[in-house]
């Protein structure tokens, strides 16, 4: 009985996304509601796709976005897991000066809400020419996601037995070729986790994209889905099947690969 | 292979010279920046830039639409940081049991949080349409309301609370997860010896749990307290530039782009940073010692 309730309550919106894009307008809009889509139809996603015969300028403008969320997100998620390797290695396991002040103050950032940030990356974006770039956009999102990406897997290193690499070491092996070839081959679970991790909080970024993006040239989806809610002239059908197939794309990852990224979670938030 | 030694020394600078870019110019830099022009007066449209000490801070409170502003986010602040901590120990003890399925419906309740809020937003505002929304119709059928009412922007807390309830949705499943984690590390040797004791559920949640996970409650209330000071998303598309149920990250948005000031956009960031800090360090603090008590 609880885990309905809980169900109902996590699942309910969604759920009412996805009626009303498989409907009808007019079935979405009678009173009172229809809880299931009757009639049945797809021409919300057949439009949203360009299938149908009226392909529609909101059709052109989110299969864009989705293509531009894919790119900074996953850009993101590249830059930062890729630079997190080498980093949280040396704060795991190599001496250097100042090492503890500035693993501290890397960490400190996660503390830093939006506000201390927002406007001054703007700035300094404008000022560098990368406002409304793809660069620009993976170079914020990569900043913001970083200090956790070296957090989550600062703990994995720790947790691998610094014999392995000693004797590959003992053999010769470089560090870099130790991390390489002994420490992330048996990490790659944290490693994933944190490419997940990295990859969603990108796909739902909105207020650094609102402001760092201006046109569809780079505008993700989430901006576009907003904008196409903001303008009151798309059908509610065809903006909830836009929602829907926007929440697709992590829901499946999430649902798919849901045990990395509870680990994520609770290895990021348990600081 | 011998190398020289110089490399291997410089190896750890080497790997960790991204920061320089990432945390240095795009974080450290940033936010000194944005707290040394709250004291300027920087308008793009008007320059020059020239100090102009606490006059930014002075402009701010003497607007109504930035005192409503913080107002409304104490209340999104205090709703949000009550209610999921308190959804999200429930949903916890619920799924702290074993039984069939539990990953699947474990991975189903985590939904919300991993799906962009501002689509979720979207999606809340249908539910909540005046003309056909979901939530009308429901609380119709069940006579709790007579006619199709207009939940948002007519009266300022109904709004508030209703935005933060979308909020609420979003970031609970965090919570749980949170609280989760630590109900897992509570030994069940404990529950037995209370239950031979003579305990009943109630008194050992009391008593024996609710002492044990206090860190994680710490926790996930300052992971609250922080989403919920920084709400925008849901603000944005239930609320629009309205004054009504405008939030602290709405208005700064409001003042910094629509607005072009600047200067008092920086300083609007600075006060919600510091009140960010304190609050996050009071929440810790207040549930750490009550702890030792």
């Amino acid at each position: 009985m609880a885990l309905a309730v809980i169900l109902l309550w996590s699942l309910f919106p969604l759920y009412w996304a996805l009626n009303t894009s498989l409907t009808t307008l007019s079935a979405a809009t009678s009173r009172p509601a229809r809880y299931w889509p009757s009639p049945l139809v797809l021409g919300s996603y057949q439009q949203l796709f360009g299938i149908s015969t009226s392909r529609s300028g909101v059709a052109y403008q989110f299969g864009r976005s989705l293509l531009n969320a894919t790119i900074e997100s996953g850009g993101a998620m590249v830059l930062s897991v890729v630079a997190a390797v080498f980093e949280a290695y040396a704060f795991a396991r190599l001496r250097f000066h100042f090492k503890r002040a500035i693993f501290v103050s890397v960490l400190a950032t996660l503390l830093l809400p939006a506000y201390a940030t927002l406007i001054p990356l703007y700035r300094i974006m404008s000022n560098v020419h990368l406002v409304n770039t793809y660069i620009g956009v993976i170079l914020v999102y990569t900043s913001g996601f970083l200090p956790l990406a070296i957090w989550v897997l600062f703990n994995y290193f720790n947790n691998v037995p610094p014999e392995l690499e000693e004797a590959a070491l003992v053999d010769g092996t470089s560090p870099v070729g130790a991390l390489l070839r002994v420490i992330v081959p048996v990490a790659l679970p944290g490693i994933a986790a944190t490419a997940i991790i990295v990859f969603l909080l990108g796909w739902a970024q909105f207020l650094f994209p609102l402001v760092l993006t201006s046109d569809l040239s780079t505008q993700p989806v989430t901006v576009i889905v907003a904008a196409l809610n903001g303008q009151r002239i798309v059908p509610l059908t065809l903006l909830m099947a836009a929602g829907t197939l926007a929440a697709a794309v992590p829901g499946v990852i999430a649902l798919v690969l849901n045990r990395h990224i509870i680990q994520g979670v609770t290895a990021g938030a348990v600081k | 292979m011998s190398r020289p030694a110089s490399q291997g020394r410089l190896l750890p600078y080497i790997l960790i010279s991204p920061l320089v870019v990432f945390i240095g110019a795009l974080s450290f830099y940033p936010t000194v920046l944005s707290t040394v022009q709250a004291f300027f007066r920087v308008t793009p449209l008007d320059p020059p830039t020239r100090f102009n000490g606490l006059e930014n801070f002075r402009d701010l409170f003497a607007s109504s639409a930035v005192r409503t502003s913080i107002a409304n986010t104490a209340a999104y602040v205090v709703i949000g940081v009550v209610f999921s901590v308190v959804l999200g120990t429930a949903i916890a003890s619920a799924l702290q049991q074993h039984f069939r399925f539990r990953g699947v419906v474990l991975a189903l309740v985590v939904l919300p949080w991993a799906l962009p809020g501002v689509v979720e937003a979207v999606i809340w505002n249908w539910m909540y349409d005046p003309n056909f929304g979901v939530v009308n119709s429901v609380l119709r059928s069940l006579h709790l309301i007579g006619s199709y009412q207009v939940f948002l922007g007519l009266s300022r807390w109904l709004t508030v609370a209703l935005i933060e309830l979308s909020q609420i949705w979003q970031i609970t499943p965090l919570m749980a997860l949170i609280i989760l984690a630590a109900l897992q590390s509570v030994p069940r040797d404990f529950y037995e010896a209370a239950h031979v004791d003579g305990a009943n559920r109630r008194q050992s949640f009391r008593y024996l749990t609710l002492p044990l996970i206090r860190p994680a409650l710490a926790v996930s209330s300052v992971e609250a307290l922080v989403l919920s000071l920084n709400i925008f998303d849901q603000v944005y598309v239930l609320n629009g530039n309205a004054t009504l149920g405008s939030s602290l990250m709405l208005q700064t948005y409001i003042v910094t782009f629509q607005d072009l000031n600047f200067g008092q956009g920086y300083a609007l960031s600075l006060v919600a940073t510091v009140a960010t800090a304190l609050l996050s360090m009071t929440v810790i603090a207040l549930l750490y010692r009550r702890s030792q008590a």
